[in-house]
């Protein structure tokens, strides 16, 4: 009998509480993260990554979204006008987050997001053509000076990734080269090996294996320090360009999601983020995890908008 | 090469490598026949699932996926004139057609049996000259890839039906429409009168799905109901293809393959346009044109030998290089790395053994695939049978909800409508609509193309004649259309 009042009691309790706790419980349904670009490319990879390690870390299993189009404005404004409740994030980086929004009419702006957790973040390499006529950063910026307009490179698409490397890299030369848009890393390689253009800027996790097969000629690292892949190719600055430019990969939630939640989120990544088994998968696509928390991130994001604010400003007055 | 092709056997001749291939047909075959699922879609959902796999099962389980979805987008072309994917537009005329005629059971094993021997011919293509094609399609620079956009614009002229002012007006309308979204250099909006959702252009395969199976369920219902001897006609326990007719067809089948392989190698172009291709040339070279778009065999047999020959070739750039000519190729480059096999130069040294037997993959997929086929061909007739009264409302919805699914996104679904009425005024008015599907194909490619040209040339247009591969192709161009406008005065003066 007194058992019954008991479990009958703590029956009533948990029936009571259900509701209130679920509401207090974030998240309690599957959490989409939104990828803004075509499947195949760094993105995509690491988001399918994400999503299936997360589960456990932030309690809800996650659900990989691919919306691309308008090289990722599609997917970007998607998330900025989703229900700010945390279930719907963006796989940001700073070309779609801070960079385009705030040089670019477009229907988001940089401030319609808040950082969650920065995942990772890596240089680009410049390379050129095995057959190019230079070797290395001064042997180029050379060739430039001596046939203005003559240096032809592979591109990505305005303000993209690759094409911000090069016009820091003109700019800070003062140098005449001409790039052509291929829309992705993938085109530009092929048309740079294809002997069709002449140089090109990506991440290690897309020219490391022609660097090492021999296939492209590495000229300088976007970074202050070299790569532990590539112990002899020189930074830029070590070059003579003081060219940096690092590419981050992040969480981020539309402007207006709970703070609480946002924490919520931000701690589960960092859990994940020293999961073994995630940081093995990320180490197959050649990548790493440099991780940071909603706050961290949201002060380096704060300083990058202004960077690249400044350096626009400064190439456009060119 | 052979001793390391029978090292590939041996990798992947175990229980659970060839069980991973078998559920990834069945996988691929199910999402390729329902329209607005796509090979690349099933790739992408599935390849997580791959990532904690060892590399022998899980690899082969996404490429069985791939190759069976590629396959299956057929079955709806064919059954209900909704191509599964946009490689099978150019089915979907003939095919449909046949099974109106109540034929679906010969038109589908056409498609199955082209399928799988252009899947084969084009597999041992990849294996002997993986690596030497890998190196002569990087030749192909952005000028060569001009010339065979306009090569693939001049198969219009194949499909234009009486009217090359009707077939021009709808070729116009569909590059048109193709250049809605985002100018792919500048990155300026065009003709997207502010909509966000506009800027990534207008989706292709609910467009697809409007003018081919929403159009067919309009003109249906405007039509007058048929008499009942008609309905009578198309009975169960049709004629199967007989093997001469098979036979008729292998040079057909051949080329096309031949063309889907070469077509699929280049990186960006891909089963879409080489159906088109080989369904155009095989046309112009077939003894009974007129029966084309009418429910000719042959048609069925040089558009899926066309697209599924692309298959094996669109992995050669891919694993050679590590740069994925398509989507679908992109998303099984993921799992290829995530697998700790970073496609590019140094895959074939580092792994020859696991390379060689994802080959022995294909083949055997390939065998597996013919059974399935024959299985999932039966179930798909039971389609054919149903009344048309009631199988056309399901069409529609099935459509709609195919044209949802592409992108999740219900703008999506009133372009198919749109296209649907579309292709009802069309073709109330005579205007073929073949040309629209190619023009809007060809155009996204071929502008990127010209403008990167134009861009690496230092003196214009010369460019084109000046690179040798790109001058001969010039030539062809000319002589082609030469040769088509002297058969067009001679007609006349007949």
């Amino acid at each position: 009998m007194l058992k019954r009042t008991i479990l009958c009691g703590a029956l009533g309790a948990a029936l009571l509480a259900g509701p209130a706790l679920a509401q207090a419980t974030f998240p309690d349904r599957p959490v989409r993260l939104v990828t803004p670009y075509p499947p195949g490319g760094a993105t995509s990879l690491h988001a399918a990554i994400i999503t299936t390690v997360a589960e456990p870390f932030i309690g809800q299993p996650m659900i990989s979204i691919l919306r691309a189009g308008g090289g990722g404005v599609v997917g970007a404004t998607e998330v900025a006008r989703a229900q700010a409740d945390g279930y719907t994030l963006l796989l940001g980086d700073p070309t779609i987050n801070s960079l385009r929004p705030q040089v670019e009419n477009l229907p988001f702006k940089a401030e319609d997001f808040i950082p969650v957790a920065r995942i990772n973040f890596a240089p680009v390499v410049f390379v050129a053509a095995a057959n190019a006529p230079f070797t290395d950063l001064a042997g180029m910026i050379a060739h430039a000076r001596a046939n203005p307009d003559r240096i032809v490179y592979s591109s990505d698409n305005v303000n993209g990734l690759t094409f911000t490397a090069f016009e820091m890299l003109k700019a800070g030369a003062n140098i005449r080269m001409r790039g052509v848009d291929f829309g992705g890393g993938g085109p530009a390689m092929n048309a740079l090996l294809g002997g069709n253009t002449m140089a090109y800027a990506g991440l290690p996790a897309v020219v490391g294996e022609h660097i090492e097969a021999g296939k492209v000629k590495p000229i300088c690292v976007t970074d202050v320090a070299r790569l532990a892949r590539f112990p002899n190719v020189p930074t830029c600055a070590e070059a003579g360009q003081p060219v940096q430019w690092l590419f981050w990969l992040g969480i981020m939630a539309p402007k207006g999601t709970p703070q609480d939640r946002i924490e919520k989120l931000s701690e589960g990544f960092a859990k994940m983020a020293q999961d073994p088994g995630f940081l093995t998968l990320i180490g197959r696509i050649n990548s790493g995890i440099q991780f940071l928390d909603h706050k961290a991130f949201a002060e380096a994001f704060e300083k990058e908008k202004a960077e690249l604010r400044t350096l626009y400003a400064n190439l456009r007055n060119r | 090469m052979i001793e390391n092709l029978i090292i590939g056997f041996g990798v992947i001749l175990n229980p659970a490598s060839l069980l991973a291939a078998l559920a990834g047909l069945v996988a691929g075959i199910v999402v390729g026949a329902i329209p607005g699922l796509t090979a690349t879609m099933a790739v992408a959902i599935l390849s997580p699932f791959t990532f904690f796999m060892r590399p022998e099962v899980g690899i082969p389980f996404l490429l069985a996926v791939f190759k069976a979805a590629i396959y299956a987008g057929s079955i709806p072309a064919i059954t209900i004139a909704t191509p599964g994917t946009a490689a099978a537009a150019a089915t979907a005329i003939d095919g449909n057609a046949l099974a109106r005629a109540g034929q679906a059971r010969r038109a589908l094993e056409m498609s199955l049996y082209a399928s799988v021997a252009a899947d084969l011919m084009a597999t041992i293509g990849l294996i002997l000259l993986a690596t030497w094609l890998a190196s002569v399609a990087l030749a192909f620079g952005p000028p060569e890839m001009v010339m065979l956009y306009l090569i693939a614009l001049l198969t219009i002229g194949s499909v234009a039906g009486r009217s090359p002012a009707k077939a021009a007006l709808s070729a116009g309308v569909g590059l048109l429409i193709a250049s809605i979204g985002l100018d792919p250099m500048s990155g300026q909006t065009r003709f997207t009168f502010g909509s966000y959702e506009l800027s990534g252009g207008i989706a292709f395969i609910p467009l697809l799905i409007g003018l081919f199976a929403l159009a067919e369920v309009f003109t249906e219902a405007a039509a007058r109901p048929p008499e009942p001897a008609a309905v009578n006609a198309i009975r169960p326990g049709e004629a199967a293809l007989k093997l001469a007719e098979f036979l008729r067809v292998t040079p057909t089948i051949g080329r096309s393959t031949l063309i889907g392989f070469g077509v699929g190698v280049l990186p960006g172009i891909g089963a879409e346009i080489a159906c088109w291709l080989s369904y155009g040339l095989a046309k112009r070279l077939s003894k009974e044109p007129e029966l084309y778009g009418r429910g000719s065999l042959e048609g069925v047999a040089a558009a899926e030998s066309g697209n599924n020959g692309a298959c094996p070739g669109d992995l050669i750039p891919m694993m050679v290089f590590g740069i994925p000519g398509d989507t679908v190729t992109a998303v099984l480059l993921g799992a290829f790395m995530a697998q700790g096999l970073t496609p590019g130069p140094l895959l074939f040294q580092k792994h020859a053994a696991l390379v060689y037997g994802f080959f022995a993959v294909l083949i055997v997929a390939n065998v597996m695939l013919l059974a399935l086929g024959l299985g999932a061909i039966r179930i798909a007739r039971l389609i054919t049978r149903i009344p048309r009264s009631a199988l056309s409302p399901l069409v529609v919805a099935v459509a709609l909800v195919g044209a949802y699914a592409v992108n999740s996104a219900l703008l999506d679904v009133w372009i198919a409508i749109a296209g649907g009425v579309a292709g009802y005024v069309m073709r109330r008015l005579g205007i073929p609509i073949p040309p629209m599907v190619i023009a809007m194909l060809v155009a996204p490619g071929l502008e990127n193309a010209l403008r990167q040209s134009l861009l690496l040339s230092t003196d214009g247009l010369a460019i084109f004649v000046t690179r040798p591969v790109s001058g001969v192709m010039v030539a062809i161009v000319a002589a082609a259309l030469a040769a088509m406008t002297w058969a067009a005065f001679r007609r006349r003066a007949a």
